[in-house]
């Protein structure tokens, strides 16, 4: 049952983060990134570990994937834009790189395999995944490490208000307008409509040969 | 048959759930009827009373008029979001109910079956609840961005920029709760509130966090004085304007499933959940009668927070963006941390 749900969510994994780079909307790409962290969220569950799951969903799923689609959808990426191909060269990286890690997993694979041992994996009923065990962990045994790393976050948010008390990070297909709202370009210009050059035109009629409907300058002929 | 056969057990779930899901779905019908009845009454008017007796079946022939109507897709829309947008919409809200406990357990005469009226039980129900109602946020943003619409398009960004700020409160107001039970399992949260007839609830010991969550709750859930995103006045329908038929009935589901949540939430965090003053004592525990009270007094107090909704709506007025967001990040924010310090100082303090 297990090994069936873990081939369903990694499979639904993989498919997600292949999407996430084979994508060419953005949009896509973020969603395929929230199918990912659904994924492994789901796979931490079944591995007993219930707050790294709810965490995972918090913190990546709900607040940052959320900023990113935020972010897409004010600033309103182009995805016709063409790829650009300077960056040739690291497909082939990324083969190789894929392909060492591969041979890793397959070596430690081989390795565990080949030594006898049965290692001793805590099951699905451990209690180490459990939100007490980890305060507690958090509290006592990593309090350094745990203590570093909210240094760290503090000193992020300090830079980020510095950087943006600087002012001019708008781009500059945003506008600002009365509310303190910011407007996307999508607001201001709807997909579909690309052509919005004004035309002046003597008559009706030139207007609507201009628009291609018919026109009928009789009032008596209308319908 | 054992009781601990998982076949069984599977089956008892999915039974448990379609009857969560039923009643879930005639109390949001009950709330759409009660609304709209109620609102005519503080506008002084009669609302809808002729569809069966007193308007009961209203809402059962506004799902079939909704339901009949024609299914639109604008032309140039993102179709695929288009489609996915509602459904990410309704599926985190009905997601959030599994953790609610209705009522006590329950052992049936004769058969000694026992068990807790609750469909699943785990360790970090509370951050579930939050984690599910923040993906919720995606319904809404991308129904916003996908329609290819002003009007969708700022309702879907401002409510992103408003449910990512006033989650943040809401998470934070709960954390006293957390603190005082030091746990995150919703089921002994409200164990731990029974007895002593009542003044074991938490909202004696956390008065402020139950404003505090009140207040975020109200504006996580889109609705009147933080109805920013669906502003009729200024933006049309905001973000479900292009959406018509079984999709617009979907997203306006997925609204009344959220206040139902959120409602549970504050019921079963501060106000004792299924604990109803002296039933355990007149009735005494283990009762089915007791157990009907108790189930009783959790749909009652559920129901005052949806009056509650309902009664604001007709009473206030809507903030302004730029208000919005000054009283998210600069009142409720720093209120809700205090609200932590001092809880936690007095809990190491009392050592409780």
């Amino acid at each position: 049952m297990s090994a069936l749900l873990f081939i369903l969510f990694a499979g639904l994994a993989i498919g997600c983060a292949v999407a996430v780079v084979a994508q060419r909307n953005p949009l896509y790409s973020a969603i395929s990134l929230i199918g990912v962290f659904v994924a492994l969220a789901s796979i931490y569950v079944t591995l007993a570990a219930p707050f790294i799951a709810a965490v995972q969903i918090i913190v990546y799923a709900g607040a940052i994937m959320v900023l990113v689609i935020f972010v897409i959808k004010l600033l309103n990426v182009e995805h016709e834009e063409p790829r650009r191909q300077r960056l040739r060269f690291l497909v082939p990286t990324a083969i190789g790189l894929a392909a060492v890690l591969i041979a890793e997993t397959a070596f430690i694979l081989y390795s565990v395999q080949a030594s006898g041992s049965r290692v001793r994996l805590p099951g699905p009923t451990s209690d180490v995944g459990l939100t007490q065990s980890i305060g507690v962990n958090l509290f006592t045994a990593y309090l350094l490490p745990f203590e570093v790393t909210s240094i760290l976050l503090l000193m992020a948010i300090v830079g980020a208000m510095s950087l943006a008390r600087q002012g001019n990070l708008l781009s500059p297909t945003a506008r600002v307008v009365p509310g303190a709202q910011v407007l996307a370009m999508d607001i201001v210009k709807p997909r579909g409509f690309e052509d919005m050059t004004p035309v002046q035109t003597e008559s009706t009629a030139e207007a609507a040969e201009l628009l291609g409907v018919e026109f009928q300058s009789d009032p008596a002929k209308r319908e | 048959m054992s009781w601990d056969n998982p076949y069984l057990h599977s089956g008892l779930v999915i039974v448990a759930i379609t009857i969560a899901f039923l009643t879930i779905m005639l109390i949001c019908a009950a709330t759409v009827l009660a609304e709209r009845r109620v609102l005519a009454f503080i506008q002084g008017r009669l609302g809808p009373n002729r569809v069966g007796y007193g308007g009961i079946l209203q809402p059962f022939a506004d799902f079939i008029k909704t339901m009949m109507k024609e299914d639109l897709v604008p032309d140039q829309s993102t179709r695929f979001v288009f489609l996915l947008a509602p459904m990410i919409a309704i599926v985190t809200a009905i997601m959030a109910i599994i953790v609610y406990p209705f009522g006590p357990t329950v052992t049936l005469p004769y058969l000694n079956w026992t068990f807790p009226l609750v469909i699943a039980r785990f360790d970090v129900a509370l951050l579930y609840v939050l984690g599910v109602t923040s993906v919720g946020v995606y319904g809404i943003a991308l129904a916003g961005w996908s329609s290819n619409n002003k009007y969708s398009l700022l309702g879907g960004l401002r409510s992103a920029a408003q449910m990512i700020s006033y989650e943040l409160a809401l998470g934070l107001s709960l954390i006293g709760v957390v603190l005082l039970s030091g746990t995150l399992d919703i089921y002994s949260i409200v164990e731990q509130q029974s007895g002593w007839y009542g003044s074991q609830w938490n909202i004696i010991y956390q008065p402020l966090g139950f404003v505090l969550y009140l207040i975020a709750a109200i504006a996580e859930t889109n609705r009147v004085p933080f109805d920013l995103p669906e502003a009729e006045t200024e933006l049309v329908a905001g973000f479900h304007t292009e959406y018509s038929s079984i999709k617009f009935l979907l997203f306006f589901n997925a609204e009344y499933i959220n206040m139902i949540t959120v409602s549970m939430l504050a019921t079963t965090l501060f106000l004792g959940g299924w604990n109803v003053p002296f039933a355990e004592t007149l009735l005494g525990r283990g009762t089915l009668l007791f157990a009907l009270v108790c189930v009783l007094g959790f749909f009652a107090k559920i129901f005052f927070f949806l009056f509650l909704y309902i009664w604001l709506r007709g009473t206030l007025p809507r903030f302004r963006f730029d208000q919005l967001m000054d009283f998210g990040w600069k009142f409720l924010m720093p209120v809700a941390i205090l609200n932590i310090v001092v809880t936690a100082t007095v809990v190491f303090l009392l050592g409780r």
